[in-house]
């Protein structure tokens, strides 16, 4: 579990960057169908380091506590541990945080395989920049009220909420979501003429003489 | 569970007020299952937080430390308007315990510890440091171990295992669903 979990985190480290210079790439590229291509292979990519995000928030938050094993009781326990660090964002009642808490992280396991497996990936991550960007509120609203506490984002080392948690949550997350949902719904577009393959000019003996 | 805390904290006193006190009278604490901690850790910001926890720890050597911790939060608005926490104190206990605590506290002096930025001593002001002045540096420094970034910040440690830190404020409920998880571990 330690070799997925930094597994993971190297993907996160590093993906956001090989999606910039692949975009920059892209833009350079003049031919539409080379284009394509590349984005195809780099939606495949963006999809990956997009859903080890949230493979890995999911996994952070239902771990173990230190000195505990792996087991239902002990996830249990995390996620309590969780609902705590929810609860400390002071924007939902108690009951409401406690819910959020329980189904947030089974929400975030859903949708880092939706991710990694590439089913309608517009639609898949459309829903992880929506869901980025409401934990990004989040964030800002307690930072915004001067709370100091924890992010509970689940990944890595819990950062305070503040501005080195956005702008890590900006750069990290919330881009590559960005560019492979705006690359997975310009792929799915028809193409227009300008990118279409233009049809062969057909000789005629009739119009040669 | 160790807490630190800062008597002119306004989520301390939500946390103390809202759930900490909940605790204390409830089952967890009478038969042992949970030890609550108290840690001062009086933030720089807050001009009369040291004083508010010599205050406290003075009143403590008499045991009358519930009492006062009450009085403090409770009316922790007044207080920290002009400082005046003598008076509160003196309405939480016999008036012959509050002129003890009050000897205790004059013995002290001023300023009173608190912590400072980048880990630095919180006697630093203090020349002579009288023993409530070591005391509260012996928490500061623990808090600094941490790290005790923001008050209120919590450890629980579980079986020896010291568990990550947490800060902010945590209803009664939510920290009593985690106590109960982890106890039937």
């Amino acid at each position: 579990m330690a070799r997925l979990e930094s597994a993971l985190r190297f993907v996160i480290d590093h993906g956001y960057q090989v999606l910039l210079v692949g975009l920059v790439v892209v833009l350079c590229i003049r031919n539409p169908e080379t284009r394509r291509k590349i984005v195809r292979a780099l939606l495949v990519l963006g999809g990956l380091v997009v859903g080890a995000v949230f493979l890995a928030a999911a996994y952070g938050k239902m771990k173990p506590l230190p000195g505990l094993a792996w087991s239902w009781p002990s996830v249990k326990t995390s996620l309590a541990m969780f609902a705590i660090q929810v609860d400390s964002y002071e924007l939902l009642a108690p009951g409401a945080a406690n819910t959020v808490a329980h189904v947030l992280p089974y929400f975030e396991l859903f949708l880092g395989l939706w991710l990694v497996t590439g089913i309608w990936r517009r639609w898949s991550s459309l829903l992880a920049s929506v869901a980025i960007c409401g934990f990004m509120i989040a964030i800002t609203s307690a930072y915004i009220r001067g709370l100091h506490i924890k992010c509970g984002c689940g990944i890595g080392q819990d950062e305070d909420v503040g501005p080195a948690a956005l702008l890590r949550d900006g750069l990290k997350f919330l881009l590559p979501a960005i560019l492979v949902t705006i690359g997975a719904f310009w792929i799915h577009r028809k193409p227009t003429a300008s990118e279409s393959p233009t049809p062969q000019a057909v000789s005629s003996p009739a119009a040669t003489n | 569970m160790e807490v630190f805390t800062d008597y002119q904290c306004p989520s301390c006193r939500s946390l103390f007020l809202g759930t900490l006190t909940q605790l204390i009278a409830s089952d967890y604490i009478a038969s042992g299952k949970v030890f609550l901690v108290h840690h001062d850790f009086p933030l720089q910001a807050h001009m009369y937080s040291g004083f508010a926890a010599l205050w406290a720890n003075a009143a403590a050597s008499l045991g009358e430390f519930p009492a006062v911790e009450l009085a403090l939060y409770q009316n922790q608005d007044a207080w920290q308007a002009n400082g005046d926490i003598a008076k509160y104190v003196a309405s939480a206990m016999p008036s012959a315990d509050f002129k003890r605590v009050e000897a205790i506290v004059n013995a002290c002096g001023t300023p009173a510890p608190q912590s400072a930025p980048n880990s630095g001593n919180p006697l630093v002001n203090i020349p002579h440091p009288c023993a409530l002045d070591r005391v509260i540096a012996e928490d500061v420094e623990l808090g600094y171990k941490i790290p005790v970034q923001a008050t209120p910040t919590y450890v629980i440690t579980f079986k020896g295992n010291k568990l990550p830190a947490g800060s902010g404020v945590v209803s009664w409920p939510i920290l009593k669903q985690f106590f109960d998880s982890l106890l039937s571990q």
